[in-house]
């Protein structure tokens, strides 16, 4: 039987009864991540350790976890003890980590297995995986055709079949977006529900790990587990994880949900917007109330992340000097060339850009007009989302503007044509805000994405809207023919 | 944003730009710095700026040796180095 396309809890069955043993599932998904290695979802793989764990898993008298013996995959900014962590940057092509991320390390205590590391653009910093120093991800819906990003790796393993479910992390989009191009549902928590301990930092106050899966079911099978308190990230929340497969299945009648007007959907692509009015349909028949709310203020979205975001990251960048870890430029001439040179070698030209705009943001005469302005919108967008939940339950909009496009046909000649693709997805970054991308709908024989936002620490809420449209639907059901590859 | 901000810039970030990109990345800072600039717009007159969506951040803990000596382990990522420190070109003449 094969294991492609297999869903967390498919799979699972088929451990427990016995239809395939772990190592031999292990076995399989490795085949499988080979035959499709066009793809170019895996930056490395995790062959030896994964068939060992396997094989103990086997020797286990008893299975007491849900993932125990199920294979994911990791997106390869998190740190994982002893295997290659790049972030798909020449700079850290050869980073072999010293210890786990807490995510990865809760996830795989939990018996599951990491079977490779995936591409993703380089430092998260993209929307279409096209900036990575390991190359273009294919989206196994079409060849040539972007898969999203920044996880688009971890997107592309899920779509293809190969893995159940991956990590993934969303600073501005970069789960939710590649979810939607894939076909696949994934979330993005509320900023300190997962440790950021050993993730690599883009953007410290905006990026959050959640998962990629075939189903909101599963999403919320691995954020359980990697949620919960980290006394080694001082952002993580100290508070009590709900069991959010506890409430997944509640009914949705009265659940109102909100309508950003300044959301104009006019400009979209007529098939866009019919997914999103098919969708509106059947969260009414299924007893939901929509209500026009307004954020006056998201507008100011994209260019106050873009303020942010850089700033942060060449922050956070800085780390890299050529000295403790990461590429070494030779024949450097003192300390100071050492920096210039290692740094100007290791990173491509899209991270080199940001840091230039944050160093920008950041200098001397410059903070107040762009960073602490910036700062202060974000306060008026917070403002915003919480005055609108004192009315509403969730907001939802599409995930992204379009479906998936071909490589170099965004942001070559202009960069915000493809800062435009987080233009739905951004603010609840900004804002701390869960939200979920669900397909929905084919636009072009390509997925379309619905994203469900939800108040501060409501998982639950997002989970459970997102699990009963899938009951209701077959959007997430679908599968690429996968024949170009 | 002209070519002297830009070099300015690129040695605060210590980054060199290829002479063949430098006047692409001059435009591009240039169309970004301006959409950036479109914040200006916004009334935040007695609005106080939001550093972290959580407000509060840096929890405290008890300050307590919890891991051993991992000198080695962290010295090997290291492109040189010798039994104790990290090498880097002379600093001092």
């Amino acid at each position: 039987m094969s294991i492609q396309f297999k869903t967390i809890q498919q799979l699972r069955e088929m451990l427990d009864k016995k239809v395939i043993s772990s190592e031999e599932l292990i076995n399989e998904t490795l085949k499988l991540a080979e035959d499709l290695k066009d793809l170019n979802c895996f930056v490395t793989m995790n062959e030896d350790a994964s068939i060992e764990k396997a094989k103990k898993i086997d020797q286990a008298e008893r299975v007491d976890s849900t993932l125990s013996g199920i294979p994911l995959a990791q997106k390869d900014l998190f740190c994982t003890e002893g295997l290659r962590t790049t972030c798909s940057s020449k700079i850290l092509s050869n980073f072999i980590p010293p210890y786990t991320a807490t995510a990865v390390k809760k996830l795989e205590s939990a018996g599951s297995i990491t079977i490779g590391k995936t591409n993703m653009d380089e430092f998260a910093m993209g929307s279409s995986n096209e900036t990575s120093y390991f190359g273009n991800v294919h989206n196994p819906w079409k060849k040539g055709y972007v898969p999203g990003g920044s996880s688009g790796g971890s997107a592309a393993a899920v779509a293809a079949g190969i893995v159940p479910a991956a990590t993934g992390t969303d600073t501005g989009g970069s789960i939710r977006q590649p979810a939607a191009h894939c076909g696949i549902t994934g979330i993005k928590p509320t900023y300190g529900r997962v440790s950021r301990w050993g993730m690599i930092a883009f953007a410290s106050s905006l990026d959050q790990a959640g998962p990629l899966a075939r189903s909101a079911e599963d999403c919320a099978i691995l954020l359980n587990e990697m949620s919960g308190h980290d006394s080694k990230d001082t952002t993580s929340l100290d508070i009590e994880s709900k069991d959010l497969l506890h409430t997944i299945n509640q009914p949705i009648k009265g659940l109102k949900i909100g309508i950003v007007k300044e959301f104009s959907l006019d400009d979209l692509d007529s098939e866009v917007q019919n997914c999103f009015e098919d969708s509106k349909k059947l969260y009414e028949t299924l007893g939901a109330e929509f209500i026009e709310i307004s954020l006056p203020n998201i507008s100011a979205s994209v260019p106050t992340y873009y303020s942010i975001a850089p700033a942060e990251c060449s922050s956070n960048l800085s780390r890299f000097d050529g000295v403790r870890f990461g590429h070494r430029a030779e024949n450097v001439e003192d300390l100071n060339d050492l920096y210039i040179k290692s740094r100007s070698e290791g990173f491509g030209d899209e991270v080199k850009r940001r840091i230039l705009i944050g160093t920008y943001a950041l200098s001397a005469g410059y903070y107040d007009a762009y960073y602490k302005k910036a700062q202060q919108v974000r306060r008026l967008i917070k403002n915003d989302f919480e005055l609108a939940f004192e009315s509403i339950d969730l907001i939802m909009t599409p995930t992204s503007p379009g479906t998936a496009f071909a490589f170099g046909s965004k942001g070559a000649q202009n960069p915000i044509e493809l800062y435009l693709e987080d233009l739905f997805t951004i603010s609840s970054n900004l804002a701390g805000l869960p939200a979920i991308s669900i397909p929905h709908g084919k636009v072009n024989s390509l997925p379309a994405g619905l994203q469900l936002v939800g108040n501060f620490l409501r998982e639950d809420q997002i989970l459970n809207a997102a699990h009963i449209f899938q009951q209701n639907s077959e959007f997430h059901l679908k599968k690429p023919s996968m024949e170009e590859f | 944003m002209d070519q002297e901000t830009v070099r300015t810039i690129c040695y605060l970030a210590r980054l060199q730009i290829d002479a063949d990109k430098a006047q692409k990345i001059e435009n591009d800072l240039e169309t970004i710095i301006e959409m950036i600039g479109g914040l200006k717009e916004f009334d935040t007159e007695n609005v106080q700026p939001l550093y972290s969506p959580l407000e509060k951040t840096a929890f405290m803990h008890e300050d307590t040796e919890n891991s051993d000596n991992q000198k080695e382990k962290f010295l090997k990522n290291a492109a040189a180095s010798n039994e104790d420190y990290f090498l880097v070109p002379r600093v001092v003449e």
